[in-house]
């Protein structure tokens, strides 16, 4: 109502403008030619009175247009308000019935965005909300198919690589041991044979590690890789590891030291595992370090955690490969990956291992200076307290 | 020294282990599923076997399969388990009943299958 009148207030509003624009322009002409009669010096005093009076018109002309400026100001100004309050009305109404199925669906949503792809609302209230619940629930419907389909897909994948990799294992095993075999009566074979049975043996290796790489990958993709822990004596844990590397080191001529702390208490461990994670990081250590290189691995009680370092003095790793280490496929860059052969897999695997585990594995490097991995394990029978005041301490 | 049975369905993985095992002085006798094991066990009623090197998965009848129906026979000999898969896991349900000595992984590392064998037959 009062916004009706507020635009009909406008308009006459507009139209005075116009008005008033016109008379000024008049009064101005009327002006102007006064002022050319006085210079011509045609009736003076005529003259000067139709200037005066022309100013005053001018003058009441103003006045006015400023009171109806403000009139119709105050008009539209009420009008804008009577709007918005009827609209403000309408729209309380609109969204109170709005509001119910809107938050049915930002939980909904909610739900489905936490994993729960069963969440679905219930179709009801305005057109609008209950096509909106509609495509919701198809949506919804989606994902859940899609989802079904990816672990379908992802169970058969599991079960390929598990299939594959006994299939694989079976043939691999009989070319291995045969090859030991040979090798067994080794003073009956030319040194030329036996040094192809080598070739054969460390390839041989080399497949068996890519593949036990790969069915651990995909075991812990799956959420099924599993390790049997028990007290473990962390000291010939590391022993283990290091005899397993000795042979192997000599070959480059490099040198492998270790510096195992007198206190070193047990860790809940998988022997096996953490011996495949130790090597995993001398393997790198030796393989990515020049010859004469020297590899040092360390081990300390650091709190509630028994720490263990595996530091080279090698080329290092760039910052840019450090950041992405433990990610799967990730390996030294180009030019050494050809001497190199590693697979890309054994630091992710390590890194899930060491996990399982509860521990963590960390690796920083200096160009030019070296690298180093840290392994943490948490130690049995150590309670945490010790390592608070530890460092309080030396705070 | 020990009278082994070793079970496994590749000819050839039976050749080896039957090689290796023979060069370290022991007796060794073959089957090539689980069927075989029960069969050769029961003829040997006699003259019974020290240990079982069963394959843990075999077609027809599995190695643990096999075992489960020699245990509940009463047959208490000790067994090491081969399996292809690292933690032994195949799909074979729990066996936690079965008392397994131990698990062998393939490809077989010969010299610890020799010191469990050794560790077996000496407690």
């Amino acid at each position: 109502m009062l916004t009706g009148l507020a635009v009909i207030g406008v308009a006459r509003f507009l139209q005075q403008r116009q008005d008033y624009e016109n008379a000024t322009s008049r009064s101005y002409q009327q002006e102007i030619d006064a002022r050319s009669r006085l210079a011509a010096g045609q009736k003076p005093a005529a003259a000067r009175a139709t200037i005066v009076a022309q100013q005053q018109r001018r003058q009441t002309l103003r006045d006015d247009i400023a009171n109806e400026t403000r009139d119709t100001a105050l008009l539209v100004g009420a009008g804008l308000i009577a709007g918005l309050t009827g609209a403000a009305l309408l729209f309380t109404g609109l969204i109170a019935s709005m509001r119910r199925p809107l938050e049915d669906l930002v939980d909904a949503s909610g739900q489905l965005a936490g994993g729960d792809l069963d969440a679905r609302v219930k179709v009801g209230g305005l057109s609008e909300t209950a096509t909106l619940g509609t495509a919701f629930n198809e949506m919804a419907d989606e994902l859940q198919r899609r989802a079904g389909e990816r672990d379908q897909l992802d169970r058969m994948k599991d079960e390929f690589v598990l299939t594959a990799s006994h299939e694989l294992r079976s043939p691999l095993t009989s070319v291995q041991g045969f090859a030991e075999l040979l090798l067994l009566e080794r003073e009956r074979l030319t040194p030329k044979q036996a040094e192809t049975v080598e070739v054969i043996l460390d390839n041989t290796r080399h497949l068996v590690r890519l593949l036990n790489d790969l069915l651990d990958l995909a075991r812990s993709d799956a959420g099924r890789l599993t390790i049997r822990p028990e007290p473990t004596d962390a000291a010939s844990l590391i022993e283990d590891a290091v005899r397993t590397m000795g042979a192997q080191l000599d070959g480059r001529r490099q040198e492998l030291s270790q510096e195992i702390g007198a206190d070193l208490p047990q860790v809940e461990a998988d022997r096996d595992r953490i011996r495949q994670v130790l090597v995993n990081l001398l393997t790198n250590a030796n393989e990515y370090c020049p010859e004469g290189a020297g590899i040092e691995v360390k081990a300390r009680r650091a709190g509630a955690e028994v720490e263990i370092d595996v530091i080279d003095n090698g080329p290092g790793i760039p910052p840019e490969q450090l950041d992405h280490i433990f990610e799967r496929f990730t390996r030294g860059d180009a030019g050494e990956t050809q001497r190199v052969g590693g697979t890309g897999l054994g630091l992710a695997i390590s890194k899930s291992l060491i996990e399982l585990h509860g521990g963590t594995i960390a690796a920083s490097s200096t160009a030019g200076k070296g690298s180093i991995f840290r392994v943490r394990l948490p130690a049995i029978g150590v309670s945490n307290v010790s390592e608070a005041e530890r460092s309080g301490a030396e705070a | 020294m020990a009278k082994i049975l070793v079970a496994d369905d590749s000819e050839t993985i039976l050749l080896l282990v039957q090689t290796r095992l023979k060069m370290e002085g022991h007796e060794v006798e073959t089957a090539a599923d689980g069927q075989e094991v029960i069969d050769t066990v029961l003829r040997a009623a006699d003259n019974p076997h020290d240990i079982f090197l069963l394959d843990a998965m075999m077609p027809r009848k599995s190695g643990i399969d096999a075992l489960r129906e020699l245990r509940a026979m009463g047959v208490e000999t000790p067994v090491l388990i081969v399996s292809a898969h690292t933690d032994g896991g195949d799909g074979n349900g729990d066996r936690a009943d079965l008392e397994i000595d131990g698990y062998v992984n393939k490809p077989i590392d010969f010299d610890r299958l020799f010191a469990k064998i050794t560790e077996l037959t000496e407690r």
